[in-house]
């Protein structure tokens, strides 16, 4: 029983990974984060003498700074974001595709006939797509944390903590994916929503400005419960930075809140499926 | 006694969303299908043939009644392992070769890897398509995607094999093979469902055959004996003007040139006399004989109701 399970999983996973292959998308997130990593390797030349920053050079400008630790947190905060944001966008764009693509006629009915419970089909392929994007972030976060780690001897943790929320904030946009996914069985119209909430997020996290704008008592609390039942992107990206510069984290409600909305979407796509008619 | 499949009014209903207008797909379907049959399922577009099929797989729920494949309620997950499916129109993943592929979807079905790595040339071989398993599917024609999906079906070494449209797309050599394969599992006892627009092919292969029209069985039973008894024929030359008519009166079909006729009766005993009447006149019988209906005539019949 237990391993006819794993080797369906399995095979549900190593299915998503041949699909993003076949469709170059590991290649593009592999080409990618090889040539930044290049890039760090390449442009960033620091020299430490006796525990303590010499001169950094970027680009051939040379700089000097006392504080090592500080230079590292940042640079890793920068990678960081840049993982966060432009890599959150290119990740979604990609999985987009990878899961209504089964909900093909032709396709899903093959799969529905075989002996697989429907929940552990759509959980597998939501975990391969998850799988092959942690891959791709642990890919370039390891390898950037090893760089900086060997030219300056500061190995803080932080980076790596950081690049799990990076993960579990796309695992909760893939959620919605999912259930999008599910609902309308349409790779564009799971990516127009889920960019949809990533602008929403923006938006929401500034809900006091907002409501100041708002005259009427219920507009208030309107945008309030959205902020609190939404994905909150802009918090937890703070909340990213927090981690990497070593900082206290004041309140982790903006990382339950939204695991909350991330199971909901999950839970709410799990139920649509099975009860589906293919 | 269990049968291989068992329907008890088994009923889809598709509603419309906004107008909340009733479609009745499948309409009070009870079928019993025997352990090693080939049974075929036919009817014209839009009967309820895909819907039944599908809900016998769990891809669609039943809105009302029950289905069961040896003995289990198809919307288990026990139920669909004794099943191997080959559906109509489908879209396997073209990035897979033919190895991969047969290797996902044994691998779903609950196969260990060693069991797969043994199976995977066999069947490859027995579909003719040894030299093709390392193609992605993409480049594979019509008909070779229909055999690797056949292949698929069989990789589990099912109990119930389910195909829809086997041989759509597949030259005539390719169709005598896939039939061949079949015949085969049927001697090892695997029951067969066949849907099928092909009433040939179904006539030829199948031993029990139900017509499903308007979502509702129609005409059930042995193919063998809904084929047969359609009527006698008799044909006979220098028929006189007046016997002519009278046998007319009398006859299904009637046809005469030249003083020759050509007659088929509904009965042996509508035959018997005709012919006495015949002698009686000195005529000469030509040919004298039982014809059997095909199995397109008697759909044919069903379906339009005469």
């Amino acid at each position: 029983m237990a391993n006819r399970v794993v080797v369906q999983t399995s095979a549900l996973i190593v299915d998503t990974f041949r699909e993003a292959s076949a469709r170059k998308i590991i290649w593009g997130f592999f080409g990618c984060s090889t040539a930044l990593i290049l890039f760090v390797l390449l442009i960033v030349k620091i020299d430490i003498v006796a525990g303590t920053l010499a001169t950094v050079t970027f680009f051939g400008n040379t700089g000097r700074t006392q504080d090592v630790n500080q230079l590292v947190r940042q640079a890793h905060a920068g990678v960081a974001a840049v993982l966060y944001g432009f890599g959150m966008l290119l990740a979604v764009l990609a999985s987009a595709g990878l899961i209504p693509t089964i909900f093909e006629p032709g396709r899903i009915e093959l799969l529905l006939s075989k002996p697989v419970e429907r929940y552990h089909i759509l959980l597998g392929r939501y975990a391969g797509n998850l799988l092959l994007i942690a891959l791709n972030i642990f890919y370039p976060v390891l390898a950037l944390w090893i760089i900086f780690g060997w030219k300056t001897g500061i190995w803080t943790p932080g980076f790596l903590w950081g690049s799990i929320l990076t993960l579990f904030m796309f695992a909760v946009y893939l959620s919605v994916v999912l259930l999008i996914g599910v609902l309308w069985e349409s790779a564009v119209v799971a990516t127009m929503v889920t960019f949809g909430l990533m602008i929403i997020s923006v938006i929401l996290y500034n809900r006091v400005g907002i409501a100041k704008l708002l005259s009427s008592e219920l507009s208030r609390n309107i945008v309030r419960s959205l902020y609190y039942a939404l994905p909150k992107a802009v918090d937890i990206g703070q909340i990213l930075r927090q981690i990497v510069m070593g900082q206290p984290i004041e309140s982790w409600m903006p990382v339950w809140s939204t695991a909350l909305f991330g199971l909901v979407c999950l839970a709410g796509g799990v139920y649509v499926f099975q009860r589906k008619n293919y | 006694m269990t049968y291989a499949i068992e329907t008890e009014g088994l009923t889809k209903v598709f509603k419309k969303a906004w107008s909340k207008k009733e479609f009745r797909a499948v309409d009070g379907v009870s079928l019993r299908v025997e352990r090693g049959a080939t049974y075929g399922l036919l009817g014209p577009n839009g009967a309820g043939k895909t819907t039944f099929v599908k809900m016998l797989l769990s891809c669609s729920h039943p809105t009302a009644g029950l289905a069961k494949v040896f003995g289990m309620d198809t919307r288990t997950r026990p139920a669909r392992q004794p099943i191997g499916y080959l559906p109509e129109n489908h879209r396997f993943p073209t990035y897979m070769t033919g190895r991969g592929m047969l290797d996902f979807y044994a691998a779903l079905s609950g196969m260990d890897s060693g069991s797969r790595k043994k199976r995977i040339p066999e069947l490859l071989d027995i579909v003719g398509l040894n030299q093709w398993g390392n193609t992605r599917l993409g480049k594979y024609s019509k008909g070779m995607l229909q055999r690797v999906g056949l292949a698929q079906a069989l990789m589990h070494e099912p109990l119930l094999l389910v195909l829809d449209e086997p041989s759509d797309g597949v030259d005539p050599v390719g169709r005598r093979q896939i039939r061949d394969i079949l015949h085969a599992l049927e001697q090892k006892g695997v029951t067969i469902f066949l849907n099928s627009h092909l009433l040939v092919e179904v006539e030829l292969f199948c031993r029990d055959v139900a017509i499903i029209q308007n979502g509702k069985v129609a005409l059930e039973g042995r193919v063998q004996e809904l084929t047969a008894g359609s009527g006698y024929t008799v044909e006979a030359e220098g028929v006189p003007e007046q016997l002519a008519t009278e046998l007319r009166t009398r006859a299904k079909s009637f046809s005469q040139n030249n003083g020759s006729l050509a007659v088929l009766f509904g009965d042996r005993e509508t035959a018997n006399q005709a012919v006495d009447l015949l002698r009686a006149e000195r005529c000469d019988i030509e040919k004298l004989g039982r014809v059997n209906s095909t199995l397109e005539e008697v759909f044919m019949r069903t379906v339009s109701g005469k």
